[in-house]
């Protein structure tokens, strides 16, 4: 088992070997790439003088909060588009309007209106991550049998509790695959509204690095950041699998 | 429920959809003629259309969405070339996908623009960057549906072909390619809005004119009609990149089963 | 030409990419005589489209012999034909141009092959439909097309695995008497798996019965009837009896075979 695990991931330690030597042995400009341990080194500093840790913590801080209005909205929303036609009638013109529009051009008029700090960065992911799982949970809710509804209602529920007992839980694999997704794209504006505007977070410290010509470690800020967004996502892919465990 | 209360239904929702917009276009008009909020948080939408109108006649927003839609359509070539490619490869060489596989599954979910000030390291802040960022953050879907659509053909349908007389080599290009088409396709469709949205992204850093380059510009002198109104721009080419997306599966999968349920 | 088929001591081993290994097939020989049609009746999971796949060549023998007309069987080919149970048309192609396919690859000229194909769509009565999409047709269409598109090249053999299966019954019924009719235009040697006892009676020659998991022959039984191959003879106490005696041999398999698929 952990023998096949050490084959798959080879290629990723060959490539990491790759970018310790060829740096070194002036393959590749050791200005533009440095080894890694080099890299390795400029992070272990960064977390040491606490940077890592306060710009880090504050990145986290806002992509929770724009993720979190995004989710809880998009579901609400969603579900209550699928389930009364006027909600639908009146709102899914909006959203599909909306839909093909570039979230990250939405980002310079959030700075408009909440300014240069967390506010605008909330605001641009909750911006984001909202159609997403406003979709995936309106295309759930819709998808959901019909003769599963009718059961409830046969079984004596009444409308609203056939909403929140039968339709959300049935919704519940396309909500949670919508959320990914959701989840993908709030890590994309986080870091976008980072690199433009603020004085915070590991999106800033990053073009600060880069800005000032400390490239060992913007490199360890970058792998940092991609690093979090992708174990963000196996973390919740986790979580998704185990809440779905149900499905065959 | 009788037909005349179903077709008053039916209207009455038309009216809510048709209304809601207009609703909501009102609603902004007047809100900012009322200046409940100040003419900079939302200029009106007549200044706005007014300032779309000025730059359409001036020229610039043509040549704003000309530059970005060539460096959003080059980037997009290289991640659906790139993509198809190596996606194919992944399905039908084992050695590469012994490769590939480890990267694209940690590459995947990583958000892709923090790698913008490497490019911007590398290649730096002229349209050689963009373009490589923009095909970079969206070749990944197209991988992964190349992948998928030509790993997953139907066994049945690739024996017949075999049975018929097809050569090997052929074989990818009169059998599995078309056959993974839809799939293909799909990974396309995903890719193109990616790529529209990394352009933005990159114009916005790094500058250089186009779309994004003058919501900046326009944010940092305060001029938010040229803020609204690069929204509304970047809005519509979305909506039409989008559509011709639609448009096109349509015309080269009319065989498709989706399509014919239309 | 000899278009016998000899089956000797075949065995097959199928071996999931995540699990143990499953003997499918355990010593199976059969012989399959020239313009023979033959029907591999089993329980689900016993290894007759196993069968049919390792005679086609799309499986390797790895145990045993599989020859036809006295030549081992090395791939898939042209003499031997095969239809599916999904149809397993080319969605991209039009009908006209899934049955010319196998023609273009056979590098029969434009001209004629024009004409054999037009002649395989009117032999499956699709006139009319050469220009259709395959998502277009309906189940039983569909059969036909992958008939004809089969029947094209002109197999000496043809491989037909449950090929009704996806169709509902009265379609089913009118692809038997469309199958016939073919068969009775241009005789071949058909090897035709099914689970369906009556299908297999009606239209075989004979019948392999064939155990559960691992599969074996367990019985071969002659079921030509006096009464040919006209619709009515399923009517007469003859098809009966042969219904019946089949059936006894393939309760316990089936019986058998439930089992298997619940404890695997």
């Amino acid at each position: 088992m952990i023998l096949r695990f050490l084959i798959r991931i080879f290629p990723l330690v060959l490539l990491a070997g790759l970018w310790e030597i060829a740096p070194r042995i002036g393959w590749i400009n050791p200005e533009a790439l440095p080894p890694a341990s080099a890299v390795a080194a400029a992070w272990y500093r960064l977390l040491m003088s606490g940077d890592l840790v306060y710009n880090g913590v504050s990145s986290l801080i806002n992509v929770s909060a724009g993720l979190s209005l995004g989710i809880v909205v998009g579901i609400a929303a969603g579900v209550l588009m699928a389930w009364y036609p006027a909600v639908d009638a009146a709102v899914s013109p909006l959203m599909k309007s909306l839909y093909p529009m570039p979230k990250s051009a939405l980002i310079p008029v959030m700075i408009l209106w909440f300014g240069l700090g967390a506010g605008s960065k909330i605001a641009s992911i909750f911006m984001g991550c909202l159609l997403p799982v406003v979709l995936s949970s309106y295309n759930g809710a819709r998808g959901v049998e019909q003769t599963l509804i009718w059961s409830a209602l046969g079984l004596g529920a009444s409308r609203r509790r056939v909403l929140w007992e039968v339709i959300v839980p049935g919704a519940l694999p396309e909500i949670m695959a919508g959320t990914r997704n959701a989840l993908a794209i709030s890590f994309i504006l986080l870091v976008s509204s980072e690199f433009l505007v603020g004085q915070r977070g590991l999106g800033y410290l990053i073009s600060f690095l880069g800005d000032g010509g400390v490239y060992d470690a913007m490199f360890a800020g970058v792998l940092t950041v991609s690093a979090i967004g992708f174990f963000a996502d196996r973390i919740y892919l986790y979580f998704m699998q185990r809440t779905l465990r149900w499905r065959e | 429920m009788s037909e005349k209360s179903e077709k008053a239904g039916e209207y009455g929702l038309m009216a809510l959809r048709v209304g809601s917009i207009v609703v909501v276009l009102g609603a902004w008009q007047l809100t900012a003629m009322a200046h409940v909020f100040s003419d900079f948080l939302l200029p009106s939408l007549s200044s706005v259309l007014l300032r779309l109108y000025h730059d359409l006649v001036t020229g610039d927003l043509i040549r704003g969405i000309e530059l970005t839609l060539i460096r959003t359509f080059i980037g997009f070539a290289i991640a659906a070339a790139g993509g198809v490619a190596i996606g194919v490869a992944i399905a039908r060489v084992p050695l590469a996908r012994w490769f590939f596989d480890p990267l694209v599954s940690v590459g995947l979910p990583m958000p892709k623009v923090a790698f913008l000030p490497v490019f911007m390291l590398w290649f730096g802040v002229f349209d050689v960057s963009k373009v490589l960022m923009i095909g970079f953050s969206a070749i990944f879907p197209v991988i992964v549906e190349a992948w998928a659509g030509t790993q997953n053909i139907d066994k049945y349908m690739s024996w017949s072909a075999l049975s018929l007389g097809v050569g090997k080599k052929r074989f990818l290009w009169e059998i599995a390619l078309p056959a993974a088409l839809p799939q293909v396709f799909t990974g396309l469709q995903v890719a193109l809005p990616i790529s529209l949205i990394v352009a933005i992204i990159c114009e916005m850093q790094m500058g250089g004119q186009g779309l994004g380059g003058s919501i900046m510009t326009d944010m940092r002198f305060a001029d938010s009609p040229g803020v609204f109104s690069g929204i509304v721009a970047i809005a519509l080419v979305g909506m039409v990149l989008v559509k011709a997306m639609e448009l096109l599966r349509r015309r080269l999968l009319v065989w498709h089963q989706e399509t014919q349920s239309e | 030409m000899a278009t016998g088929i000899q089956f000797s001591a075949v065995t097959h081993t199928y071996r999931p990419p995540r699990g143990k290994p499953v003997l499918a097939l355990d010593g199976v020989s059969l012989e399959v005589k020239d313009r023979e049609f033959l029907a591999l009746l089993g329980p689900s999971g016993c290894g007759k489209s196993t069968l049919l796949y390792l005679l086609g060549g799309f499986l390797p023998v790895e145990n045993g012999e599989i020859s036809v007309g006295g030549k081992k069987v090395q791939g898939p080919g042209p003499d031997r034909g095969i239809v599916f149970q999904n149809f397993a048309l080319f969605p991209w192609k039009t009908v006209r141009q899934n049955v010319l396919y196998g023609l273009e690859k056979q590098g029969v000229p434009r001209p004629e092959r024009a004409r054999r194909a037009q002649a395989m769509i009117e032999l499956v009565h699709l006139n009319g439909f050469e220009d259709s999409y395959p998502s277009q047709l309906s189940g039983g269409m569909k059969q036909r097309v992958a008939i004809a598109r089969t029947l094209a090249v002109e197999p000496q053999i043809l491989l037909m695995d449950e090929p009704f299966g996806a169709l509902d019954a009265q379609t089913r019924a009118l692809m038997h008497e469309e199958l016939l009719a073919i068969m009775r235009r241009a005789p071949k040697t058909v090897v035709f798996v099914t689970h369906d006892v009556r299908e297999a009676v009606y239209l075989a020659d004979r019948v392999a019965v064939m155990s559960a998991r691992p599969g074996r022959i367990k019985e071969i039984v002659d079921t030509r009837l006096p009464g040919g191959t006209n619709p009515e003879v399923q009517q007469t106490p003859e098809f009966a009896q042969k219904v019946e005696h089949l059936w006894q041999l393939v309760r316990d398999e089936a019986i058998k075979a439930q089992a298997q698929a619940t404890h695997g």
